[in-house]
């Protein structure tokens, strides 16, 4: 099994048809840290993404560990239990939300552990009053908080999310912003894209910019204290993955 | 219009009364009809869910045949199979010619190709997100293949449908393959066309309101569950 600790990719490139979008991309994921991908649009961030949790093969590039080089196929192997990737706007299952957040958990339990383990996942995400609703008919920002319950049971090593505040108003924002923060704390590596920087500056601890699918600067950030405005995210955890 | 009337009534009087000749075809329609659905299934909605989201080469070729193979009439599959298990046919040592078995072989052939064709639309029209999100929450590549069955299943249920009503009342391969045997291989549309070649109208108006009856009730199940919404998860 691969260890998720410091993996590097390195010179990573893919091109669509005849359009280069990433050229030469080198990556290393810190355990426990926050890296946020920032540039335009069309700047490669998705797709650098998508390549991290085995969703793209890229054309060229390498990826290895502190075991040394790993093959793409063993890479995808090992991803399944260890990285999680959110899409820009989070599928839900036709089912309930509470269907929704049971789909995450891991075998092994019984029916009784089961219930409260997706008990506590609702709760963590304040999700409890919808619960029973349709998971088809959430807004933006309750979807989202459906994929971070999902990604809090499951609690993988690194958790990679795609333009996580997009379209979200205000209060959304802060509610995801606070769920995030609270899976930051509990030690899971976090990798997110925006094209808006300051969104997640008291979150990130590093931030790569992308331009014409290449990294063109790579800063380390000082964090500001951000207190979050919602009191979710505080539920005990009482499980391990 | 009086004979058509009276041959009407026969035929509900034969339906009401249990003649049981007649109802000896509808099971044997609906047992090799049955059977030979449910061994397509499997492999065909899996090659159907393969050339919709694989990127392999021959996938463009594989869907233009199976598209194809869609209008294919059910007497060259008859005449085709009828060959080959024929005496002199490459499997005719099986001598399954004239068996329920080879009518389950010809309506394989039948509905195979609607289920891959249609099958392969029914899981074009799904989100991809539903299969990346089943995989990153841990699904094996079973699981998630059902989780987007699932997602699409009033597409597939419809597929399923239109192959189980193309195979229960296809004449030329059940046929040629079964030899119309009475109690053995006859089913509804073999006796159908036996039948009223005699002139006895009565028990093809009754055969023929059994296979409308099932169209209906497959259709009515259909639009419940679209109306109901969803299944358990």
């Amino acid at each position: 099994m691969t260890s998720f600790v410091n993996i590097q990719f390195s010179n990573l490139s893919k091109r669509y048809r005849r359009r280069s979008i990433l050229d030469g991309v080198d990556f290393k994921l810190h355990k426990g840290q926050c890296t946020l991908l920032c540039g335009t649009n069309g700047s490669g961030k998705t797709t650098l993404l998508r390549i991290m949790a085995g969703l793209e093969k890229p054309d060229t590039g390498t990826i290895s560990t502190g075991l040394g080089e790993i093959k793409w196929r063993s890479y995808r192997r090992a991803l399944q239990a260890k990285i999680m990737y959110l899409h820009q706007h989070p599928y839900m299952f036709d089912a309930t939300v509470r269907q929704n957040i049971a789909y995450a958990l891991r075998h092994g339990y019984s029916a009784a552990e089961r219930d409260k383990h997706i008990d506590e996942a609702l709760q963590w995400a304040d999700l409890e009053p919808l619960a029973g609703v349709s998971a088809t008919t959430l807004s933006g920002g309750e979807s989202q908080r459906v994929a971070l319950a999902r990604a809090w049971l499951r609690a993988p090593a690194v958790l990679l999310l795609d333009e996580p505040m997009a379209n979200m108003d205000q209060e959304s924002r802060l509610r995801t912003h606070a769920l995030l923060r609270q899976l930051k704390s509990e030690g899971m590596s976090i990798v997110l894209t925006s094209h808006d920087e300051l969104q997640f500056q008291s979150l990130t601890d590093r931030q790569l910019r992308l331009k014409d699918g290449r990294i063109s600067t790579d800063s380390i950030q000082t964090q500001a204290e951000n207190v979050s405005a919602f009191p979710i995210g505080q539920t005990a955890r009482h499980h391990t993955a | 219009m009086e004979s058509l009337n009276s041959a009407t009534f026969d035929a509900i009087r034969l339906l009401a009364t249990g003649d049981s000749e007649l109802w000896g075809i509808i099971g044997i329609s609906f047992r090799v009809s049955t059977t030979a659905i449910l061994i397509s299934i499997p492999p065909s909605l899996l090659l159907a869910f393969m050339l919709a989201n694989g990127r392999f080469p021959g996938r463009r070729l594989l869907i233009s045949v199976f598209s194809t193979l869609l209008s294919l009439p059910a007497v060259v599959v008859g005449l085709t199979l009828y060959l080959v298990l024929s005496r002199q046919g490459p499997l005719g040592d099986l001598r399954l010619l004239f068996t329920q078995s080879a009518m389950v072989l010809g309506q394989i052939a039948l509905c195979v190709p609607i289920l891959v064709a249609m099958g392969h639309s029914a899981f074009q029209a799904a989100d991809r997100r539903a299969w990346e999100t089943a995989r990153t929450l841990g699904a094996s590549p079973l699981r998630a293949l059902l989780t987007v069955m699932h997602e699409v299943r009033f597409g597939l249920f419809a597929v399923l449908l239109a192959a189980y009503g193309r195979i229960i009342a296809e004449v030329g391969a059940s046929m040629m393959l079964g030899g119309n045997i009475l109690n053995y291989t006859r089913n509804i549309p073999t006796a159908i066309a036996l039948e009223t070649s005699k002139g006895e109208f009565s028990q093809g108006i009754a055969l023929g309101i059994v296979l409308l009856l099932l169209a209906f009730g497959l259709n009515g199940l259909l639009h419940y569950f679209q109306g109901k919404g969803r299944f358990a998860t």
